[in-house]
């Protein structure tokens, strides 16, 4: 009864017309900094600090929050209507937005994602305020070993992504892999592959510049090779019936939501993940357990809602460390963790008693911008489907100076540019040869996060794999692991399963 | 006389230009101001950064805004390579940490010369270490003095959670075995919050964090501080005892947090923006913050700062030569 009593008047601090008016503002902010691939809610929150020192803590950070959550909402609107990650949150939104939007279902795909992530918000912010401090012993329990254990889990269930061909996702994920070991050693500072000894490699292969490279450049050559450069215009009616229809559509996603809020929770509050690699998991696995995985990848509507519901929870969850236990959840958390700081909070075990007043006001504005994204969201579709009406010949070199802004802008490097047109180039093969390239985006996100998290645990287990797989260790490590592996065989399971016991046809 | 009248006239004219030229010497920046971090998001260095930033947007030090830019890579190394490259550019500078001394010495390939290749403007503030373990912790409950600890740590069992290979509390760790004789297994996080997280969550025994990465697990008591690594006791941390009443004035460390520009900005410039960080070092939020954080106050500039940087550099050599 106390914590609702609380959360009713942090809902009441984030009603204050200023505060409101400020959440609202944020919101808009979000939803565009999140559409412009290159500008995420990393980017959009520290350049958005300064402002907030002329403010109370409550109202800046209920800024702030808005922005991200904005973020969060706006990077699918670029993923799905240019096919370009408008943010990194939103690469997994590519995979089947894409293909919606191509068949003449762009308004599906947006709503599907607006639906989604208000979905995953609104499940999230619920679990946070009914669970905060019991979850907050949980991301402490979780160490090295049991990270080691989720990423095996999410690579497992990407084996079964690239369609049915089995080699050739591993391929691609392997490509991944070494792509993501450019750069420096995490654990022993030495630089390691190094082509040519090129400067710009020290800092590693931001996986933006794959993804923006791959989807952006390489599907416009893609479409340029099979339209012959001949000017498409697709005249599409927008009336709000279609988005009454399209919500009707989502009726079929119930587990895509439920995987995507819950695990997308999950995997925020555990320090260092973030959304990024809740969104890519919650749709690796929505796709093992659904039972039509073979359209995604092709425009399932399930495949946009998990990931949005997953990276709007995970963001929410990722607060949790960051006001529990001072640690961020994600980059975006470490920048506003950085701002409290400076407004003169102490992070930790003891913020929900002492500032109370933030806290709260905090989760109450959670509550109100979620609401609010949807509205400004599904009232800004017809907005964003103007961009189907413009001719391919205007779009693709719009396009293509928001890829290059957007391999620019991460790391401020020249460098990185050219690096992402040759993953462009790279990407455009590679899908004339049909390998699948979501696991390369996959495994160059993950890759650093399972290779740190494998050699810590290594190190503590003196270089013994029991510390994975013995229940007496580390019993929630274990089990994940077992699950991964059953996640991994499964697929070749199937294939044996055909093998033996031809379908009759 | 006309010889002579000519030749006034061009001596005063002459004069006058001299006079015109130095009163436009007056340095002010004509664009952005390019606020480089040698380390990643979150972590101190960028915090301080983001604290400089914003005390000096909110008072209008500047005329022209900070845009803090993070460029973490190579420990440091990318953004130590970008802004050596920069010489002569009025509107770039970078905040600095203890990696300064030790990246170039790491990665010799680099080719970086810290006292040629960088103008330095001021040192503002020092950070200090402190030995921490969790409060009931599986190895270490029972202890509450670094003499205990350190009769503990001699078995040889223990395991110390740090930021990266070769990074400062390594290096300290380095100096502790010396002078200890004691060895512990090093696991590296990645910044100091999540060594601080790994503490608590039992998955290592003990820490030389920074005051700030432990202060909320402090405040709450689930972590306990054995000793501060300085001469005397912090405001911040007044139960705390310094390793010089302990009786081991060696074990005394530091991190400092200094801005230097690219070589060849020239006077005005390097006064300009020495006077900024002075105007943000002297502001009263700005100290109170770093007080309350268990940060000590330190400013040094000019020359004072390159004899510390070359006094520091031999210091770290020294460090890294017994650490191999």
């Amino acid at each position: 009864m106390e914590t609702f009593y609380l959360l009713m008047n942090g809902i009441g601090t984030a009603l204050v017309p200023f505060n409101l008016a400020l959440l609202i503002f944020g919101c808009l902010i979000g939803l565009f900094v999140g559409a412009m691939p290159g500008l995420g809610s990393v980017n959009g929150v520290a350049i958005l600090i300064p402002i907030t020192f002329i403010v109370p803590p409550t109202a800046a950070i209920i800024f702030l929050a808005a922005v991200y959550y904005g973020a969060m909402y706006g990077g699918a609107i670029s993923s799905i209507m240019l096919g370009i990650p408008g943010a990194s949150t939103a690469v997994a939104t590519v995979f089947d937005g894409r293909p919606l939007a191509q068949k003449g279902e762009a308004i599906t795909g947006l709503t599907a994602a607006a639906v989604g992530s208000f979905v995953g918000g609104t499940v999230s912010v619920i679990l946070f305020t009914l669970f905060a401090p019991p979850l907050a012993k949980v991301a402490l329990a979780f160490n090295a070993p049991e990270t080691f254990a989720l990423m095996v889990m999410a690579f497992a269930t990407f084996v079964g992504l690239g369609g049915d061909d089995i080699p050739k996702t591993c391929f691609s994920i392997l490509i991944g892999l070494v792509l993501s070991t450019i750069g420096l050693d995490l654990i022993s500072g030495k630089p390691r592959l190094i082509f040519f000894d090129i400067p710009g490699f020290l800092h590693g292969v931001n996986f933006l510049v794959l993804a923006i490279g791959i989807y952006g450049i390489g599907e416009m050559l893609w479409t340029l090779e099979t339209t012959k450069g001949a000017v498409k215009i697709s005249s599409i009616s927008f009336t709000f019936k279609d988005v009454v229809l399209s919500v009707k559509k989502l009726k079929g996603t119930m587990m895509a939501m439920t995987i995507g809020s819950f695990l997308g929770f999950f995997v925020g509050i555990l320090p260092a993940a973030g959304a990024t690699p809740a969104a890519l998991m919650a749709y690796g696995i929505t796709k093992q357990l659904s039972k039509n995985s073979a359209e995604f990848g092709k425009g399932a509507v399930a495949g946009v809602v998990a990931p949005e519901c997953a990276n709007n929870s995970a963001s929410t969850g990722s607060m949790l460390p960051m006001l529990t236990l001072g640690i961020p959840g994600s980059p975006t958390t470490a920048i506003l963790l950085g701002g409290m700081i400076l407004w003169g909070l102490t992070p930790g075990p003891l913020l929900f008693t002492q500032e109370p007043e933030f806290v709260w006001g905090l989760i109450g504005s959670l509550y109100i911008a979620n609401f609010f994204a949807l509205i400004l969201n599904v009232a800004l579709i017809p907005a964003f489907i103007m961009v189907l009406r413009v001719p391919f010949a205007i779009l693709a070199p719009v396009i293509f100076v928001l890829c290059v802004t957007g391999g620019y802008a991460p790391t401020q490097s020249i460098h990185d540019v050219w690096l992402m047109l040759l993953f462009g180039v790279a990407g455009y093969i590679l899908r004339k040869l049909d390998y699948p390239v979501a696991p390369a985006v996959l495994s160059i996100v993950l890759g650093p996060l399972a290779e740190k998290a494998m050699r810590q645990s290594l190190i503590i287990s003196d270089g013994s794999f029991n510390i994975f797989l013995d229940f007496t260790i580390k019993p929630i490590a274990a089990t994940i692991m077992y699950i991964a592996l059953i996640f991994l065989f499964l697929p070749l399971i199937n294939i044996l399963k055909n093998q033996l016991f031809p379908k009759k046809a | 006389m006309n010889l002579l009248k000519k030749v006034a006239i061009l001596f005063v004219s002459f004069s006058f230009v001299a006079v015109s030229t130095t009163s436009a010497k007056e340095f002010a920046p004509k664009k952005p101001i390019e606020l480089i971090i040698m380390a990643g998001q979150g972590g101190g260095a960028d915090e301080i950064a983001r604290l400089v930033q914003g005390v000096a947007e909110k008072n209008d030090f500047t005329s022209k805004p900070l845009i803090p830019i993070n460029k973490p890579g190579g420990s440091g190394g990318e953004a130590l390579q970008y802004v050596k490259a920069k010489s002569g550019d009025q509107h770039t500078i970078l905040i600095t940490l203890n990696s300064f001394f030790t990246t170039p010495q790491n990665q010799k390939e680099l080719d970086i010369n810290i006292l040629e290749d960088y103008t330095p403007l001021a040192r503002l503030l020092t950070d200090t270490f402190m030995v921490w373990i969790k409060k009931d912790g599986a190895k270490t409950s029972g202890i509450n003095t670094l003499d205990e600890f350190l009769a503990r740590a001699k078995q040889g069992d223990l395991v110390m959670g740090g930021t990266g290979k070769m990074s400062e509390d390594e290096l300290l760790l380095g100096m502790m075995r010396s002078m200890f004789g004691f060895d512990a297994k090093y696991v590296p996080y990645s910044g100091g919050g999540a060594v601080a997280k790994g503490l608590i969550g039992d998955e290592s025994d003990f820490t030389l964090n920074n005051p700030s990465e432990q202060m909320g697990f402090y405040q709450s008591g689930d972590s306990k501080a054995l000793v501060m690594m300085t001469p005397k006791r912090n405001p911040a941390f007044p139960e705390v005892p310094s390793s010089h009443e302990l009786g081991y004035p060696d074990l005394e460390y530091y991190m400092m947090r200094a801005f230097v520009a690219p070589a060849d900005i020239g006077a005005e410039a390097t006064k300009y923006y020495t006077g900024v960080l002075h105007d943000v070092y002297m502001n009263a939020e700005f100290q109170k913050f770093n007080i309350d954080d268990g940060k000590l106050l330190s400013w040094i500039e000019g020359y004072g700062l390159s004899d510390f940087f070359a006094v520091e550099y031999d210091k770290h050599t020294e460090i890294v030569a017994a650490f191999n």
